[in-house]
């Protein structure tokens, strides 16, 4: 083409330059027999209306997560008691005096009825307790 | 024989296998260009081809007649070609656009294409475009197919592709006459 201006519509068009081998289309064939090329014979289609495929999709994912988060909160909620009650006592700063304070008189009445203390049950404490005397110093 | 009686044809179980052979014949060389055209090397050119043909089989049946035939198996032809090369590119890791830049570069070392120096630039030139007006190009300058046709297998307005074209044309002859 030279120093020639290139021009679309020219007469001398290019083509695109592609070849094939030999005999190509001569011996291009198609196995239609093959069982997976059969024709698809129509099939029932299940119309699921999008907003509502979008919906189940969602209500799905709900309930899911809401199964998933209610056990791992019942998991959390029934550790073992004596981890805790062991890290209250080691780590815990509330003095026995602060209790006392954080007590009413009512809360007291009530841990009576709790424990069922009365002068007999007291008695028989101090006779078994070997460090009555530390108490009473206390 | 009219299109209407080549469909039933094709459609019915006694006459199909015939009627797909006639098909498979008459419609093998322009749709081995048209695939060729868009994926650039022959050997993947001929998988687009039988994947073409295959799926036209399969979904005779899916055939409702409202577009020509030819219509129908050049837009099959046609999201073969773009699906394949889509693949293709993910599979080996470059951009769509860089791995048809690697295919025209070693188009020189390619043994199916004995073009010269221009038809080189040319495809070159043509990758430059935007894929659906290099589709465009490619199928009005070297598959002369008409712009209604055209519009039925593409699903775009003739005054679009018009337009498409004529904008291709000019970018082309630029850079094709630089230097």
């Amino acid at each position: 083409m030279g120093m020639e201006e290139f021009k679309i519509n020219d007469k001398n068009k290019l083509t695109s330059g592609f070849i094939t081998p030999e005999g190509y289309f001569d011996n291009f064939s198609i196995d239609i027999n093959n069982n997976e090329s059969q024709p698809e014979t129509d099939k029932k289609v299940i119309f699921i209306n999008s907003k509502r495929w979008i919906s189940t999709v969602a209500a799905a994912l709900i309930v899911v997560l809401s199964v998933t988060i209610y056990f791992k909160i019942v998991t959390e909620n029934t550790g073992d008691y004596s981890k805790i009650e062991n890290y209250i006592t080691n780590h815990s700063e509330i003095s026995q005096y602060d209790l006392i304070n954080l007590l009413d008189q009512k809360d007291i009445e009530n841990l009576g009825v709790e424990l069922n203390s009365n002068s007999t049950k007291i008695e028989e404490e101090f006779v078994n307790t070997n460090e009555i005397e530390n108490y009473i110093i206390d | 024989m009219e299109e209407k009686e080549f469909i039933s044809n094709l459609l019915n179980p006694q006459t199909q296998n015939s009627a797909f052979e006639k098909l498979v014949s008459d419609y093998k060389r322009p749709l081995y260009n048209h695939i060729r055209n868009i994926v650039l090397n022959h050997d993947d050119a001929n998988d687009v081809l039988q994947n073409t043909f295959i799926k036209v089989f399969k979904n005779l049946n899916n055939f409702k007649g409202e577009s020509k035939l030819y219509s129908w198996i050049y837009r099959i032809a046609t999201n073969e070609s773009i699906t394949f090369i889509k693949q293709k590119a993910k599979l080996t890791g470059f951009l769509e656009s860089d791995l048809k830049i690697k295919i025209v570069e070693n188009l020189e070392s390619d043994t199916y294409f004995d073009g010269n120096e221009i038809q080189i630039k040319l495809q070159k030139a043509i990758l430059t475009l935007p894929e659906k007006q290099q589709i465009v190009f490619k199928m009005r300058y070297f598959e002369e197919i008409k712009y209604d046709e055209m519009s039925s297998i593409l699903g775009t307005s003739v005054g679009a592709l018009k337009s498409s074209y004529h904008h291709a044309v000019k970018k082309i002859e630029n850079l094709m006459n630089k230097d």
